[in-house]
């Protein structure tokens, strides 16, 4: 059965940020240049052609976009200027807006200004819960302990429920990114994956999540280094602040066995974003080359969220804790949204989608023949 | 007759001959033959140093003959004649033994490979003994020239030869100029206007002094030879230019004048520059040609350009166009051939149509891009820049067109095998353009016999050599150029144009032409007047005197092939240079 081409998805992804991959005449340069394209996987031309027929479900089922890491090397060598770094980049924002089941994501990517809206729509709306909060329960020249003006308590609590919202959001999102990859494309090959090989690679989740190793196989190194600092920085002050809110704001002491690993990660984020952000204006690397909206927004909220709470808590120091108490409503005006918007529906979802998609192409290759043959069965010689 | 002296030279050419052939032992060997007075062998003997021993040889020893063992006489038998006239020696007083080409580089072993080098060498010997002085002719080169075909190939050679001062006949068969040029809108890749170059062309040719144009016109016969030839030309109502003189709408059409009387012309040159016409879509059932409306050739697009309304036959503006390439080309059931001009055209329509209707998707279906001209590949990267979709199909494997279903957001699908993503895949479509390639004319046979030239396998007229001689060819004095020798650009069109006219012109400044001595001759006593030759010569040069029953052979026109000797029930042919006596002795010799 043939596939119809649709030469209308061209222009929609366009508003994603592939604006170049019409020039792309198929020498396969990129492909050759990639240090990760081998074997069955061969990108980034594989991916720019479906994108050039508009073959939607099978770019949905495509895990290649999030196997790479932008170093690059490919747009480098292309002759045509086709810029497959970004558009395998483009891709992976479509991707993201099609694992979501709610459409915002879409909006988002396709218009900046109902992402920016949406973002300050939640921070004003979370100034006006936080506010209440503070002044219908707290003393404003409180920072913490007793009759503090946020008391640790309530926003930890807070910060639990929004969790379990985010994780529900983000599993569903994730469920549908299985049915893409390897439900619906196993049962149109007739393949499937065995249960035993879920649960005997389940440890490549964790694994790649905390080492991004992939990326570390990248032949610049700075890259991969930057995003691991940024990310294992968040994934300590996402422990410290789902874990250990109350002795963080504990009292007059500063806990070392928190506080150190706080300073830590605080330097982390404000120099790891720091350093995004300004090579993105500079243009300064491959992966900088090209920004998106959706990057700006996302390194500009990350940075804001960083900034605050480093100064709330340099205020508070300083027996300032009024103006410590106005940035801690600033800081959450920025984690709420930034959590709220971002991780279920705009780059952030990256943090599930790309453990995922290396788990799933792992899988991929131990799909067995189902016993039942489909009888929309794809000859194998498709990829 | 005296015994001859005659000189053998052997060549080791570097090792091509000496690393299978013992030179020397050929050496040994011619010198035992009867009248060779001298034999040497020298590792280069077409060199400055191997010329100049045959000369001072000829000079010192009083040589009246020599064998130069070699290569191939199409190689180096001009260089030798020319050395042995250096020497004040009939050139035709040389023979060549060809020890390269049919010798050392066909065989391996060395010992038979050196006993057939001597074999050649005493054939040449022996007939060496038999040649005689023969000295070439002049004749006088008329400068008239009469032109075919009234495209930009025939237009530009008119006004290239009138130019520069000389009479030229523009003959067209249609009642306008212009040819397939004037069915086009625009070209690529500039997308300069079509009409803008020939406008100004046909203006100059209408009104040039020396140019005198036959619109609707047909050549009837052409007899003669190089600068002598006589032309009659049916022209309709008998006088030169038609009324219908500008570039005409559409397709070459029969002028079909009523009343056609001939006129005769004298010239001295003739180029044939009669063009192609397009292969027929129909031919190929998969793409529906014909039966489906909204499938269209290239050159039915280009009226619809021309007309400012690029529409289905519905009315509407197409939301989705494929244009299709090679179609009659490049394919073994059709044209093996690429008709070189169709990828550039194609990615013009994209531009056009991308311009024409803003909205439309353009899906280009190829078998490879050919992009090889000036300018072509920043054209075809450009047309990647305005989203014309690219899609590869394979050689032979046709994709299908089809009408689509009434759900369908278009009017056909187009179902490819597609080569870059390895897909089997359907492509919409409202439009659908076929990339008719080019093919010879349904007259180009009738031509050829005309004028006295050949025609390859697919029809088109053969030059006298594909690279050093591209637009001459083996009728002297006849030229080709443009898309009826094979299919080509207006740039090489322009360009074989001007490098007819440029011959022609060279040979009208000489004057007079040189003629071969190697000709055959009629013995008008043994005669018979059967009229066998006259037929079988491929040159046409052999003509019939009526009134004394006796035939007679057009020097100037003949290529001394030896037909007509073969034939001859009388023997009354003897073809120059290749008498039975020479030919005897070199078998006596082979076989010796």
């Amino acid at each position: 059965m043939a596939t119809r081409v649709n030469p209308k998805l061209i222009d929609d992804l366009e508003q994603y940020g592939a604006e170049d991959v019409s020039k792309c005449y198929h020498c396969g340069n990129c492909s050759a240049a990639c240090p990760f394209s081998q074997g069955s996987r061969i990108f980034p031309r594989k991916s720019m052609r479906h994108l050039q027929l508009g073959l939607e479900k099978r770019l949905e089922g495509d895990l290649e976009p999030w196997l790479c890491y932008y170093c690059g090397e490919c747009s480098d060598e292309c002759p045509r200027e086709a810029e497959p770094g970004e558009t395998m980049m483009s891709l992976r924002r479509w991707l993201t807006s099609r694992y979501d089941f709610t459409g915002i994501s879409r909006l988002f990517y396709r218009s900046w200004k109902a992402e920016l809206a949406a973002v300050l729509l939640v921070a004003l709306l979370t100034a006006i819960g936080f506010l209440l909060l503070g002044f219908l329960g707290g003393d404003i020249r409180i920072y913490d302990g007793p009759g503090a003006f946020l008391p640790s308590h309530v926003v930890h609590w807070f910060d639990w429920a929004m969790a379990g919202v985010l994780v529900i959001l983000l599993s569903i999102n994730c469920v549908r990114m299985w049915w893409f990859t390897l439900g619906r494309e196993g049962r149109e090959s007739g393949t499937h994956v065995p249960l035993r090989e879920y649960i005997a690679r389940a440890y490549l989740l964790p694994f790649h999540f905390i080492t991004q190793a992939r990326y570390s196989r990248c032949e610049r190194k700075r890259p991969w280094l930057v995003h691991l600092v940024l990310m294992l920085s968040y994934l300590t002050m996402l422990v410290l602040i789902m874990f250990f809110l109350e002795s963080m704001q504990s009292g007059p002491e500063i806990d070392w066995r928190v506080h150190a690993f706080g300073y830590a990660a605080a330097v982390g984020l404000v120099a790891t974003t720091a350093y995004a952000m300004w090579g993105r204006a500079k243009r300064a690397e491959a992966q900088y080359r090209h920004s998106h909206e959706s990057d700006w927004i996302f390194l500009i909220l990350l940075f804001v969220v960083a900034g605050t709470g480093v100064l709330q808590h340099i205020l508070h120091r300083a027996d300032l804790e009024v103006a410590a108490n106005i940035a801690y409503v600033v800081h959450l005006m920025g984690v709420v949204p930034m959590l709220v918007l971002e991780v279920p529906f705009s780059k952030w979802a990256h943090l599930a989608y790309r453990p995922l998609a290396m788990y799933f192409a792992e899988l991929q290759l131990r799909a067995v023949p189902s016993r039942a043959p489909a009888e929309t069965a794809r000859p194998a010689a498709t990829s | 007759m005296d015994q001859p002296r005659i000189g053998v030279y052997v060549c080791a050419c570097g090792t091509n001959i000496a690393k299978v052939v013992d030179c020397d032992a050929v050496v040994r060997a011619a010198e035992g033959l009867p009248g060779v007075a001298v034999a040497t062998t020298y590792k280069y003997m077409c060199s400055t140093p191997g010329q100049e021993m045959i000369v001072a040889d000829i000079e010192e020893k009083k040589l009246d003959r020599v064998v130069v063992a070699s290569c191939s006489p199409r190689m180096h038998e001009l260089t030798f004649r020319k050395a042995v006239k250096k020497a004040s020696m009939n050139q035709y007083y040389l023979q060549m033994a060809n020890i390269r080409e049919h010798c050392s580089w066909v065989h391996g072993d060395g010992v038979e490979a050196t006993q057939k080098a001597i074999g050649l060498v005493r054939a040449a010997v022996k007939r060496v003994a038999f040649h005689e002085p023969l000295e070439s002719r002049m004749v006088a080169m008329c400068p008239n020239t009469l032109v075919l075909g009234g495209g930009i190939a025939g237009l530009t050679a008119a006004l290239e030869l009138a130019d520069a001062g000389y009479q030229v006949y523009l003959v067209e068969k249609a009642d306008h100029l212009g040819g397939n040029l004037a069915r086009v809108d625009l070209t690529a890749p500039h997308l300069d206007s079509a009409r803008d170059l020939l406008r100004e062309r046909i203006h100059r040719v209408m009104g040039h002094p020396h140019v005198e144009p036959f619109l609707g016109a047909e050549v009837q016969s052409l007899e003669g030879y190089v600068g002598n030839f006589t032309a009659t030309v049916a022209v309709p109502g008998g006088n030169g230019a038609g009324p219908a003189a500008a570039e005409g709408d559409d397709g070459p059409t029969d002028g079909g004048g009523a009343t056609r009387s001939p006129r005769t012309l004298e010239v001295g040159s003739v180029i044939v520059a009669t063009g192609y016409r397009e292969f027929d879509a129909s031919r190929i059932t998969h793409f529906g040609y014909g039966k489906l409306p909204n499938v269209i050739t290239s050159f039915e697009f280009e009226r619809m350009v021309r007309e400012g309304r690029i529409e289905t036959v519905e009315g509407r503006q197409p939301q989705y166009v494929a244009i299709l390439h090679c179609v009659g080309s490049r394919s073994q059931e059709f044209h093996a051939y690429c008709s070189r001009v169709c990828c550039m055209t194609a990615l013009k329509y994209a531009h056009e149509l991308k311009s024409a209707v803003p909205g439309c998707y353009v899906s280009d279906v190829y078998i490879d891009m050919h992009a090889f001209g000036k300018g072509c590949e920043d054209f075809y990267r450009r047309s990647s820049e305005v989203k014309t979709l690219f899609l590869m199909y394979g050689k032979n494997d046709y994709p299908v067109i089809r009408k689509a279903e009434p759900g369908d957001d278009c009017g056909m699908l187009i179902e490819v095998s597609e080569q870059l993503s390895g897909e089997l895949i359907e492509i919409p479509a409202d439009l659908v353009i076929l990339m008719v390639g080019m093919e010879a004319r349904e007259d180009s046979a009738e031509v050829a016999r005309l004028v006295g030239i050949s025609q390859d396998k697919d029809g088109w007229f053969i030059e006298s050599h594909p690279k050093l001689d591209p637009v001459a060819t083996t009728t002297e004095g006849v030229f080709i150029a443009g898309t009826c020798a094979a299919p080509k650009d207006i740039p090489d069109s322009v360009a074989q144009a001007r490098a007819a006219a440029a011959r022609i012109l060279g040979k009208i400044a000489r004057g007079s032409i040189e003629v071969d001595a190697v000709f055959a001759e009629i013995d008008e006593e043994a005669c018979s007047g059967c009229r066998i030759c006259n037929e079988l010569c491929p040159y046409s040069a052999i003509e019939y005197k009526a009134d004394e029953k006796r035939s007679r052979v057009i020097s100037a026109l003949c290529k001394a092939c030896g037909a007509c000797v073969a034939a001859c029930p009388s023997g009354a042919i003897r073809a120059r240079h290749f008498t039975d006596e020479q030919i005897f002795a070199e078998i006596v010799g082979v076989l010796a």
